[in-house]
């Protein structure tokens, strides 16, 4: 049987990792962001985890408009990382499970959602930014992507997202191998990458979402995609696919770990919950 | 939603369909080989595409705030910066109407 360990929600950002790959980890811009990875890397380790199943987003990288789709599942051995536009990085493709991730496309498929099945799937900054913050970058444990469209309008909503958890959760609770999974969220928090607002974050936002995730998911999961887009930005509406990693998780839930820190334009946001 | 978001352009299907042909143009700049070939004739490249004379024209003067009013996806406009060696700050800034 497959057991859920945990859930992390983290912001995702080119520039993360493009610091990391400059080994500017200790610099004093950059240092409250690393460092405010160490304790759930080392959780990681605590837990073992051997299957990470991260809801992401993809960035036009590997899906383009002539058919963009609203959740995507990746179910090959590998995915490939994608060139966002300067070159890949210097990390090895990501392993993937395609024995779990087909169960979970028929137990997501059983459940009313119904994410296009993609055999090849290239990832970008989306996964690849935050990963090697939190495991070895060769990579030694299978991670199966979930891509959800938050960048052509209509967007899922909150409520949709909420709800994905919870058929995460049954997919997992289903499996029959033993396998132990951590669940990812990912995106955001608040940031505004053009127009008039550019550079605009809100960190009391930021940080009431992080207190609700906790306290009061299904309270965040009924604001709608415009309450999210006019407190955190057109792009920072990225922040409610943290919702599908709690919705895994379920009722009452333990922090182990929280950070926040907004170097830049980006509110950069870690939260380790078990259950 | 243009309207109630202050100071941003949602990317609704109404902009993703009219700036189709930039947003497809700059979706093909994921590799060397690419961003080569439009480096090196940026028109001729575009045109190939089906990009019009005003979008070529936009892309010329690097003027990110006319397009993303004309509809373009920020996202992609960073691909075409990182072809033409404009960084985030730079276009993000242009497109407040602050950047140069």
């Amino acid at each position: 049987m497959a057991t859920l360990v945990g859930g992390i929600g983290t912001s995702h950002a080119p520039t993360i990792g493009v610091a990391w790959d400059k080994g500017q980890q200790k610099e004093p811009l950059w240092a409250p962001l690393f460092e405010g990875y160490v304790p759930a890397r080392q959780w990681m380790t605590d837990v073992k985890p051997d299957l990470l199943l991260i809801v992401y987003n993809d960035h036009v990288n590997q899906f383009f408009f002539d058919a963009y789709p609203t959740f995507a599942l990746g179910v090959g051995a590998v995915h490939a990382q994608a060139d966002e536009g300067w070159g890949k990085r210097p990390l090895p493709d990501l392993p993937g499970d395609p024995d779990f991730a087909w169960h979970l496309a028929r137990s997501l498929i059983e459940d009313e959602f119904d994410p296009t099945i993609c055999q090849e799937m290239s990832v970008d900054h989306g996964i690849l930014s935050f990963l090697p913050l939190l495991t070895d970058t060769n990579w030694t444990i299978p991670v199966v992507p979930l891509a959800v469209n938050v960048i052509q309008h209509p967007i899922p909503t909150a409520r949709r997202l909420f709800r994905l958890g919870t058929a995460l959760r049954r997919a997992i609770e289903s499996y029959p191998k033993d396998k132990r999974i951590v669940v990812f969220g990912t995106g955001g928090l608040t940031h505004q990458l053009h127009g008039a607002g550019f550079g605009r974050h809100n960190e009391a936002w930021d940080n009431e979402f992080m207190d609700r995730l906790e306290t009061d998911p299904a309270g965040l999961s009924e604001l709608s995609i415009q309450e999210y887009m006019e407190r955190g930005g057109t792009e920072g509406v990225e922040m409610i696919m943290w919702l599908a990693m709690r919705g895994a998780l379920g009722g009452t839930v333990k922090r182990v770990h929280r950070n926040y820190t907004a170097p830049l334009t980006t509110g950069y946001g870690l939260l380790v919950l078990e259950t | 939603m243009d309207d109630v978001i202050a100071g941003s352009y949602v990317f609704t299907g109404e902009r993703s369909a009219k700036s189709y042909h930039i947003n497809k143009m700059a979706k093909t700049l994921g590799s060397a080989v690419t961003r080569a070939q439009f480096q090196a004739d940026e028109a001729g490249y575009m045109r190939a595409i089906g990009c019009s004379d005003e979008e070529i024209e936009l892309v010329r003067q690097r003027d990110w705030k006319a397009l993303m009013e004309y509809g373009a996806s920020i996202y992609l406009l960073l691909r075409i910066g990182a072809a033409v060696g404009h960084t985030l700050p730079q276009i993000g800034l242009h497109t407040s109407g602050k950047g140069h």
